[in-house]
């Protein structure tokens, strides 16, 4: 795409799209650094991510801000507005991730207190890793405006599902042999449906890319694997 | 089938040697504003004016392919160019009320082509003229005034008033709003949207955002191509062609 004739509009552009890279590297460094505190049951660790949250939020307000001073002023079209729509949706999507990072490090000083739930933590370290390398790929893509890789990304959420799926039916089976292990795994699954959540919503950054490029969001269904709405106890 | 009021095929226009508009193929629908967008020089303004043989005045102007009005081919020898522009009215960019009253301003379309009979047709004609400019309300104590002496945007409004008043099937604008304030605009605007109900209008305008207010369908011209048609909601949120892109958003093309 060529330059605007404008140069301070595309300064206004590439200023929101700094925010957004520098806003989506700290939700990133969030989850891997949330998930191996918890792993570690490191408190001082958890901590930093929790008070980084801060940052977070309020880099989310300064794009909002940008973008809506942008519109204003510039009355943006076609690519150059869907672009300022998908920023706003983006810096949303990468709060709430943002929270759900913030969330795994609060439950982490509660679960010090406890034994640890055999093997789960590594299990939600490595969802918790490929949450973020979806995260990673989305920021590209965007930055690329690269199709193709945002489509890869919204096709990787299932196997975030997948490990959710069976992390779930883990946390029932300790639970049932031994009521003592209730309260952590309720801290654990709590911790693994967010991270669950949180490849929902990099999926939906994905889409916000696969739109802001061509105009259109994608409508074939994607592959949904969260299957423990209707799993049973046997 | 839609309900085409003008089909231009092939048209070439040369100035001299200058190419102007080459080989622009368009189907105008009746009811509709349909508005004409693009950087200077690449003829748009030339185009709109084809629509009703204005381009017949300039000497070295030559006008090739078919365009047709109603299924009538405007360019055929039998087409009277004075018939054909009270049927095709056109609004210039800046107001160009004749040096006379309000009223006469209004009357002498329909006096010259003898659209009414007497006095009363034709002061009922000035009325509904006036009313449909959205003026009438201005101007109904001051027809006697002279039209140079209301503000810019009555006087643009006077011009619409006058361009209506011989009951054309199209109206060309080139530039309606260039030279009013924006509440003047804003009131040619308005008048667009309800000249629309009677009449398929042609405006061409620097003003990307009025061409996306006013307009359903949109053309964007460049360098005597025309380069994407369609709808305006389309043009203005995902066109088809980069060119179109760069434009709109406000690129070097």
């Amino acid at each position: 795409m060529n330059e605007h004739i404008s140069s301070a509009y595309d300064r206004d552009l590439e200023k929101i799209q700094a925010l957004i890279m520098k806003m989506g590297g700290l939700v990133e460094h969030a989850i891997l650094e949330g998930a191996k505190a918890l792993e570690a049951r490191d408190i001082e660790a958890a901590e930093v991510v929790r008070k980084a949250d801060k940052i977070i939020d309020a880099l989310e307000e300064e794009i909002n801000e940008e973008a809506a001073r942008t519109i204003a002023l510039r009355a943006p079209v076609s690519k150059d507005l869907r672009t300022l729509l998908s920023v706003l949706k983006l810096a949303s999507s990468l709060e709430r991730v943002g929270d759900y990072a913030k969330n795994m490090a609060k439950r982490t000083s509660v679960l010090a207190e406890m034994k640890p739930i055999n093997g789960t933590d590594a299990a939600l370290r490595r969802m918790g890793k490929e949450v973020q390398a979806m995260l990673r790929d989305v920021l590209d893509a965007y930055v690329r405006s690269d199709v193709d890789l945002a489509e890869n990304v919204r096709q990787r959420d299932l196997e975030v599902d997948q490990m959710y799926n069976a992390l779930f039916r883990e946390f029932l089976t300790f639970m049932m042999e031994d009521p003592r292990n209730i309260t952590a795994c309720m801290h654990m699954h709590f911790i693994a449906k967010n991270v669950e959540r949180m490849g929902d919503l990099v999926t939906n950054m994905a889409e916000q890319v696969i739109y802001m490029v061509t105009g259109e969001m994608p409508d074939e269904d994607r592959p949904k694997g969260d299957k423990t709405s209707s799993m049973l106890t046997e | 089938m839609t309900d085409y009021k003008i089909s231009a095929k092939g048209v070439q226009v040369y100035y001299g040697d200058n190419h102007a508009i080459k080989d622009v193929d368009v189907q105008i629908e009746d009811k509709t504003v349909t508005a004409f967008i693009g950087p200077s020089g690449c003829g748009k303004s030339t185009f709109l004016r084809t629509l009703n043989r204005m381009n017949d005045t300039i000497d070295i102007c030559r006008v090739e392919g078919d365009i047709r009005i109603d299924g009538e081919d405007i360019y055929d020898p039998a087409v009277d160019p004075v018939q054909l522009r009270a049927k095709v009215g056109m609004v210039f960019q800046k107001p160009n009320p004749f040096p006379k009253s309000i009223y006469d301003n209004v009357a002498y379309g329909p006096k010259i082509h003898g659209l009414a009979r007497n006095k009363s047709d034709l002061d009922e004609i000035v009325e509904k003229s006036l009313r449909k400019a959205a003026l009438w309300n201005e101007a109904k104590d001051r027809l006697d005034a002279p039209g140079t002496g209301l503000s810019g945007g009555q006087q643009q409004r006077l011009c619409i008033a006058r361009a209506i008043a011989t009951a054309p099937e199209v109206l060309l604008m080139d530039e309606p709003c260039s030279a009013l304030d924006p509440i003047a605009t804003a009131q040619v605007e308005e008048l667009i949207d309800e000249l629309r109900q009677s009449y398929s209008v042609v405006i061409v305008t620097h003003s990307m955002q009025q061409a996306a207010r006013v307009s359903q369908k949109t053309a964007f011209f460049h360098l005597g191509n025309l380069v994407e048609y369609g709808e305006t909601d389309k043009i203005f949120t995902n066109p088809e062609d980069p060119r179109t892109e760069s434009y709109i958003s406000g690129r070097i093309g």
